[in-house]
C-alpha cells in the first residue's frame, strides 16, 4: 500500500512495530484467551538446602503429586514455580511484586509467611470455616497476624530428626547420655551450630523455657538459668568428645553425612530424599534424643502456601482453587505417604506410622517439637539475634567462654535487643 | 531442554495482569513519544541529542502517576533504567572518541559494552519474572556423561566470548613490550600478538572444559569426534587454521610483510584463523587469501630477510650513442632519484641489440618494495629528460607501407615507382 499523494504519515518498520504491539497488548489486555493459564508458585528453601539440579528435581517430583492431581481436575492450568533461598526470598518478592511480577502462591514456612504480610508483599489468606475446620486450631493460631487474619494456609510439616547411617550403627541413640557413649564407642557424631539445628538439645536438657523467656523479654529466672547453663555445658561438653564435630552449618553437616563420613546428625525431613538417593538402604530416621530435661525440642516448619499481591483476577481464583486442592485429605495423604518427608496439615489426616518407621520418628518429632513452636515463631532465619546468638555459641562449643559467661551473654543479648 | 523453553513461554502469561500492561504501555510511550517529537524536531532549538531527556522526563513522570495511585511501578522504572543506559552507551561513545580512535572505540563498544549491557539487562528482567538460581541449576542434557545446565552454558559461552573479545588489548600489550625489550620487528610484534592472542584462547578453551567437568576421556573423544569431522567437512577449515598457525611460527607471512601476488606487491595486513588479508597498493583492494594457498605454493616476498627491493626499467638507445656513455648517463640519472638507494648502487646493463635499438636495462634498489611502481616511474622520467639533455636519442621501430600488385610479376619497387 502506497501512501497517499501529500499525507504526511509514512508508514515505516517502527510504526508497525509499535502498532503490532499496542494492538496485541490491547487483545491480551481484553480477552486472555489466547495467553496460558499460568499458576506462578514461588517457593522457599531451608538453610540446610543448595538450590541445584538435584534439589529442582526432587521439588519437581513432590509438587507432581499437587500439579498433576489438580491437573486432572484442571487441565488447562499450567505451572510454573521458582526456588529462593529462605533468608533471601522477602527481598526477591520486594523485587518482583514492585514490578506487578510476583507469584500467585508462595510456598515458604508459617513465619515467612508472617513477615510477608506484615511487609504487604503478600494477601492474608480468606479462609471459610469448611476449610479451617480441617486444619489444626493450633496450626491457624500460629498463623493469625495481629488483625486476627491468616497469614498463610498450612499445608504441610516438615521436622527435624535424627539421620544415621544403618552400616555403622545399628540403632539410633535415643537419649543425649547414649549418643555420647555411642560417640566414645567410635561412632561419628556431627552437629550444627546454627541455634534452629541445634535448639533439639534445648528440649532434652528443659532449656525451652529459658530460651522463651529469654524471646519474649521475660526476666530470666535463677532456675531457667541454670536449666540455660546445663545446656550450654552439654553443648561444650560434646565438643570435648573425640568423635563429636560441630560444623559451621547444617549442610556441611549433611555432606559428611552423605559422603559416610558421620554416623548420626539431625537433619530435617527435608533432606531425606536426597539422602535416601545416595544411602539408599543404609540410611536410618529416628527420633531426636531425649535427655535428663525431657523430649527433644526439634524446631518443625509449618509450611503454607501465602498469596501473592500481584495476580490478576483469575490468577487469584487459580491461587485459591489449588490452594484448597492441596488440603484435600486425599492429596494430603498422597503427599504424605509418598514422600515420607512431611506430615499433613489436614487434621483428618490419619499418619500410618505402624507401616512406616519413618513416618512414626516425624510423627513423634511433630509432638515434642509443639514445645519449640513458640520459639521458631519468634525466630527466624536472618533475625540479627540468632547471628549474634550463633557467635556465642560458636565461641563456647570451641571452649573460648564458659558455660556461664555464655548464657550470660544470651541473656544480654536478648534484653538489648529488645 | 523442553523444560526451560517452557519456563521462557510461561512468562508469557504475566501479560493477563492488567498491572503489567499499563505499566509496559507507559514504558513504551515516552520512548516512542520522543523518538516522534526528535523525528519531526517538535520542540524548536532543541539538538537531536537531547530528545532523549524528554522521554526520560515523560518517564519520570509515568513512573511518579503509578506511585501515587499506589500501583506497581517497577516494571515501568526498570525498563526507563534500561533506556537510559542504552541512551547513556551514545554519550559514552562520545566521550571515549576524546581519548581513543574511532575503530577501537567502536570495537569496544559493539564487542563488550552493548552486548555486556544487553546480557545484564536481560538477566535482571528475567530475575523479575524467574528466580535466576533456579533457572541456572535447569539440565538441558548430557555431554560426553556430564550433566550440563543452563548455568554452566552460560558461563561457559560468556567466558569464551570475553577470552576471544577481550584477549586483544593484552596481548598487542605483551608484544609490545617484548618488541621494547628485545628489539623485534613490527612484524614480529604482530606476529608474537597473534600467537598470544591463540594461546589465550586455547588456555581459555581448556579452562571452560574443565569448568564444565569434562573429564580427559571426554577431551578424547572431542578429538575424535573432531578428526573424523576433520576428515569430512571441515578439513579446509582446519588446514588454513594450521597453515596460518604454520606460517606464524615459520615467519614467512606475518603482518607487515610484503608480497608478490599476480604481479602486484601486496602487503600483509591480517593472518586470520582461516584466510590472510592483504592489501593491493594499485587498486586499494583487500584481498582474502586462504592460508593454505602460502602453505602449499611458492610465494615470492621482498620482506623475508630485509625490506629492500631491487627495481628494474627498461629503456633503448640509438645505435650510433656509445653504450659506455648510456650505461654511465643511466646510473647517474638513477642515483639522482631521491627514493633509489645509493647502496648498493644502481647498474645498467647492455641487454640486446633490438631491431631499432640498443637495449638497456637499468637496475636500482629501494627501501620499501610497495613503491617500486611510483619510483620506476620516476626513473623513467628522469632518464627522458637525461637522454634530451645529452641529446641521446631513443629509437622506435619504424614501418614503410606499400601496395603489393597481382600477379606479383607485375610488382615493381618503390624506387621503379619513383
Amino acid at each position: 500500500m502506497t501512501p497517499l499523494k501529500g499525507s504526511r504519515f509514512r508508514p515505516t518498520r517502527q510504526h508497525a512495530l509499535v502498532l503490532g504491539l499496542l494492538t496485541g497488548l490491547s487483545l491480551t489486555g481484553c480477552s486472555s484467551w489466547n495467553l496460558p493459564n499460568v499458576l506462578y508458585l514461588s517457593l522457599s528453601t531451608n538453610s540446610d538446602q543448595t538450590i541445584d539440579a538435584t534439589l529442582l528435581q526432587d521439588y519437581r517430583e513432590k509438587l507432581s503429586i499437587l500439579n498433576g492431581g489438580y491437573r486432572q481436575i484442571h487441565p488447562s492450568t499450567y505451572f510454573q514455580f521458582s526456588l529462593y533461598p529462605e533468608e533471601r526470598i522477602i527481598q526477591a518478592m520486594q523485587r518482583r511484586t514492585g514490578a506487578g511480577l510476583g507469584p500467585d502462591v508462595l510456598f515458604v514456612n508459617g513465619e515467612t509467611a508472617k513477615r510477608l504480610v506484615a511487609q504487604r508483599l503478600a494477601d492474608p489468606f480468606p479462609i471459610n470455616a469448611a476449610l479451617a475446620q480441617q486444619l489444626n486450631p493450633e496450626d491457624l493460631q500460629r498463623m493469625r497476624i495481629t488483625n486476627g487474619a491468616l497469614a498463610g494456609l498450612p499445608i504441610l510439616i516438615q521436622t527435624q530428626v535424627a539421620c544415621f547411617n544403618r552400616k555403622h550403627l545399628s540403632q539410633a541413640p535415643t537419649t543425649l547420655q547414649a549418643l555420647l557413649s555411642a560417640s566414645a564407642k567410635g561412632h561419628r557424631i556431627g552437629l550444627s551450630i546454627e541455634l534452629t539445628s541445634l535448639f533439639w538439645s534445648a528440649g532434652s536438657m528443659g532449656a525451652v523455657d529459658a530460651v522463651q523467656q529469654l524471646e519474649s523479654g521475660q526476666t530470666v529466672k535463677p532456675d531457667a538459668k541454670n536449666s540455660l547453663t546445663n545446656w550450654l555445658s552439654w553443648l561444650q561438653n560434646a565438643n570435648h568428645q573425640q568423635r563429636v564435630t560441630f560444623y559451621a552449618n547444617q549442610s556441611a553437616a549433611l555432606n559428611e553425612f552423605r559422603a559416610g563420613h558421620l554416623d548420626w546428625i539431625p537433619c530435617s525431613s527435608v533432606s531425606l530424599p536426597s539422602l535416601r538417593k545416595t544411602l539408599g538402604e543404609s540410611l536410618g530416621v529416628a527420633s531426636l534424643p531425649s535427655g535428663p530435661g525431657g523430649m527433644a525440642s526439634p524446631i518443625n516448619r509449618l509450611r503454607v502456601f501465602a498469596l501473592g499481591r500481584s495476580s490478576s483476577q483469575a490468577g487469584r481464583e487459580r491461587a485459591l482453587a489449588f490452594s484448597r486442592f492441596a488440603v484435600n485429605p486425599l492429596v494430603q495423604h498422597n503427599l504424605t505417604v509418598g514422600a515420607q518427608t512431611v506430615l499433613p496439615a489436614n487434621r483428618f489426616v490419619k499418619v500410618p506410622t505402624q507401616s512406616s518407621g519413618t513416618l512414626k520418628a516425624l510423627s513423634a518429632s511433630k509432638s515434642s517439637g509443639q514445645r519449640s513452636a513458640a520459639v521458631s515463631d519468634l525466630l527466624h532465619q536472618d533475625d540479627p539475634r540468632i547471628i549474634s546468638a550463633q557467635s556465642i555459641i560458636s565461641s563456647l562449643v570451641f571452649g573460648e567462654v564458659s558455660p556461664n559467661k555464655a548464657a550470660n551473654d544470651l541473656i544480654h543479648l536478648f534484653q538489648k535487643e529488645r | 531442554m523442553r523444560e526451560l523453553l517452557l519456563e521462557c513461554q510461561g512468562w508469557l502469561a504475566y501479560l493477563e495482569r492488567p498491572s503489567v500492561l499499563i505499566q509496559l504501555l507507559l514504558a513504551i510511550i515516552p520512548v516512542a513519544v520522543s523518538r516522534r517529537a526528535r523525528q519531526r524536531r517538535l520542540i524548536k532549538h532543541w539538538p537531536a541529542e537531547a530528545y532523549p531527556f524528554l522521554g526520560i522526563i515523560l518517564l519520570t513522570l509515568a513512573v511518579l502517576g503509578l506511585a501515587s495511585v499506589g500501583h506497581s511501578f517497577g516494571l515501568t522504572l526498570l525498563l526507563g533504567l534500561f533506556w537510559l543506559g542504552w541512551f547513556s552507551l551514545h554519550l559514552l561513545h562520545r566521550l571515549l572518541l576524546i581519548w581513543l580512535p574511532e575503530e577501537p572505540t567502536h570495537q569496544l563498544e559493539s564487542r563488550l559494552l552493548r552486548p555486556a549491557f544487553l546480557v545484564a539487562a536481560s538477566i535482571i528482567l528475567v530475575s523479575e519474572v524467574d528466580s535466576i538460581q533456579d533457572l541456572a541449576v535447569a539440565p538441558l542434557g548430557e555431554l560426553f556423561g556430564i550433566s550440563i545446565n543452563a548455568g554452566k552454558l552460560f558461563e561457559a559461552l560468556v567466558v569464551i566470548y570475553l577470552v576471544l573479545v577481550g584477549c586483544g588489548p593484552p596481548a598487542a600489550g605483551l608484544a609490545w613490550i617484548a618488541q621494547r625489550a628485545l628489539g623485534l620487528r613490527d612484524g614480529s610484534r604482530k606476529a608474537m600478538e597473534l600467537i598470544l592472542r591463540y594461546t589465550v584462547v586455547g588456555i581459555g578453551l581448556v579452562i571452560v572444559a574443565v569448568q564444565l567437568g569434562l573429564n580427559t576421556n571426554a577431551l578424547i573423544a572431542v578429538a575424535g569426534g573432531l578428526s573424523v569431522g576433520l576428515g569430512f567437512g571441515i578439513k579446509e577449515v582446519f588446514s588454513n587454521f594450521v597453515s596460518g598457525l604454520w606460517l606464524l611460527f615459520e615467519g614467512s607471512v606475518r603482518p607487515g610483510e610484503v608480497l608478490l601476488l599476480d604481479g602486484d606487491p601486496c602487503e600483509v595486513r591480517r593472518l586470520g584463523l582461516r584466510a590472510t588479508l592483504l592489501w593491493r597498493d594499485r587498486d586499494n583492494a583487500e584481498l582474502l587469501v586462504p592460508n593454505q594457498t602460502f602453505f602449499t605454493e611458492a610465494t615470492t616476498t621482498f620482506t623475508a630477510s630485509d625490506r629492500m627491493r631491487r627495481s628494474q626499467v627498461s629503456v633503448g638507445a640509438a645505435y650510433h650513442h656509445n653504450p659506455s656513455d648510456v650505461i654511465a648517463l643511466l646510473e647517474n640519472t638513477a642515483l639522482s632519484v631521491s627514493r633509489v638507494l645509493p647502496h648498493p648502487a644502481p647498474k645498467a646493463l647492455l641487454v640486446n641489440y633490438g631491431d631499432s635499438a640498443i637495449n638497456y636495462a637499468l637496475r636500482f634498489w629501494i627501501a620499501n618494495p610497495l613503491d617500486n611502481s611510483s619510483i620506476s616511474s620516476e626513473v623513467s622520467q628522469a632518464i627522458w629528460h637525461a637522454f634530451k639533455q645529452q641529446d641521446i636519442e631513443i629509437p622506435f621501430p619504424q614501418q614503410v607501407e606499400y601496395s603489393m600488385v597481382w600477379p606479383p610479376e607485375k610488382h615493381q619497387s618503390n624506387n621503379g615507382r619513383t
